[in-house]
C-alpha cells in the first residue's frame, strides 16, 4: 500500500451523499478531521479552564502559555486597538495549529494541506480587514494605496502596483501554508517508502532523515501556525492603525 | 576557606546567565525560519496576482498579450516591495 506519495491527500466521501440545492455536502474525510481538530482545541481548553488553580496542573499551564502567546502576539504587532480581535485570532492560530499537528500523528489527514482550506481562511481574514478597514476610516482607507512622499507623475503607477500588493496578501498566505504542510507530507511520504523498497540493508538511512523530517516538520507545523496568525495581526493592524 | 563556596557560587550565576543567552538566540533563530518562509512566497504570490490581473483584463479589452506582460512586470515590482518591506518589518523587530 501507500506506493503513490500524493494519496494520503485525495478526499473521500464518509457515509451517505448529501446534495442540497446541487452543492456537494457530504461528509469526508477532511472534515472529520476537521471536526477531531476542533473537538480536541474544545476539550482541552475546557479542562484547562475547569480549575482556576493558583498553582496550575500541566493542561491549565499550557491552555495559559497559548493564551499568553497569543496575547502578546497581538499587543505586539498590532497594538491595543486589535484587543476586540483577540477571540477570532486565537480561534484561528488554535485551528491552524491543531490542524497541522493532527496531521503528523500516523494515518491522519492534514486539512490545512488542501489550498482550498487554507484559501477560504485567507480570504475570510483578507474581506474581514478590508471591512474593518473601511468601517473605522471611510473612504480614507484607500489612502493605503498612495504612499506619503510619491511624485505626482509615478503616482498612477505606484498606486496600481500597491493594489496588486494588497490583492496578493491572501494568495501568500494561503499559498505559504499549503505548500509547507503539502510538501512536508509528501517529502515524509517518500522517504518511508525508501524504507521499504530498501528494504532491511539500505532501509536504515532514509529511516534516520524520516525521524528527522518528523522533528522538522512539527516545528514547521507550529511556525506555520504562527506566521498565519501573525500576518492576520499585521493586516489587521494596517486596517486600524493607518499610516503609511 | 570561603574561596571554593564563593566561586561555585559565581560559577553558578555565570552558568545560568549563559543559558538565558542561549536560550534567546534560539527563540531569535525559530524566528528567523519563520521569517524566511515568509519572504519567498511574497514574492511569488504578488507575480502571480499581477499575472492573473493582467489576464482578465486581456480578455476584458481584447488587447492580448500586452496587458499581461505589462501586469507581469508590475506584479514582480510588487513583490519586490513586498520583500522589501517584510524585510524591514523584521529588523524593526529585532
Amino acid at each position: 500500500m501507500a506506493s503513490n506519495p500524493m494519496q494520503q491527500f485525495s478526499v473521500h466521501k464518509i457515509g451517505p451523499e448529501i446534495k442540497i440545492a446541487g452543492i456537494d455536502l457530504s461528509f469526508t474525510n477532511a472534515s472529520l478531521f476537521m471536526v477531531i481538530s476542533a473537538s480536541i482545541i474544545l476539550l482541552f481548553l475546557f479542562f484547562g479552564t475547569k480549575e482556576k488553580k493558583i498553582v496550575p496542573d500541566k493542561i491549565q499551564l499550557i491552555s495559559e502559555m497559548f493564551y499568553t502567546f497569543v496575547a502578546k502576539m497581538i499587543s505586539d504587532t498590532a497594538g491595543s486597538k486589535a484587543k476586540p480581535y483577540f477571540p477570532f485570532i486565537f480561534s484561528l492560530f488554535m485551528f491552524v495549529l491543531f490542524c497541522n499537528m493532527v496531521g503528523m500523528l500516523p494515518y491522519a489527514f492534514t486539512v490545512t494541506s488542501h489550498i482550498i482550506v487554507t484559501l477560504i481562511m485567507a480570504l475570510f481574514i483578507f474581506v474581514a480587514v478590508t471591512i474593518i478597514g473601511f468601517a473605522k476610516h471611510g473612504f480614507k482607507y484607500l489612502s493605503i494605496f498612495i504612499p506619503s512622499g510619491v511624485p505626482t507623475v509615478l503616482l498612477p503607477l505606484i498606486t496600481v502596483i500597491e493594489i496588486i500588493s494588497y490583492l496578493s496578501r491572501p494568495v501568500s498566505l494561503s499559498v505559504r501554508l499549503f505548500a509547507n504542510m503539502m510538501a512536508g507530507h509528501t517529502m515524509l511520504k517518500v522517504f518511508g517508502g525508501f524504507v521499504i523498497s530498501l528494504g532491511l540493508l539500505g532501509g536504515w538511512l532514509p529511516l534516520g532523515f524520516s525521524i528527522a523530517l518528523t522533528g522538522l516538520e512539527i516545528l514547521v507545523a507550529f511556525l506555520q501556525a504562527y506566521v498565519f496568525a501573525i500576518l492576520t495581526c499585521i493586516y489587521l493592524n494596517d486596517a486600524l492603525n493607518l499610516h503609511h | 576557606m570561603t574561596i571554593p563556596e564563593d566561586l561555585k557560587t559565581r560559577l553558578k550565576i555565570a552558568k545560568s546567565k549563559i543559558k538565558k543567552q542561549v536560550l534567546l538566540e534560539n527563540e531569535k533563530k525559530g524566528s528567523f525560519i519563520g521569517s524566511a518562509f515568509k519572504l519567498g512566497t511574497e514574492l511569488v504570490a504578488a507575480v502571480a496576482v499581477g499575472t492573473i490581473i493582467g489576464f482578465i483584463l486581456d480578455s476584458w479589452f481584447d488587447t492580448k498579450p500586452w496587458l499581461i506582460i505589462i501586469f507581469f512586470f508590475l506584479g514582480t515590482v510588487a513583490g519586490i516591495l513586498n520583500v522589501i518591506r517584510t524585510a524591514n518589518r523584521m529588523q524593526k523587530e529585532d
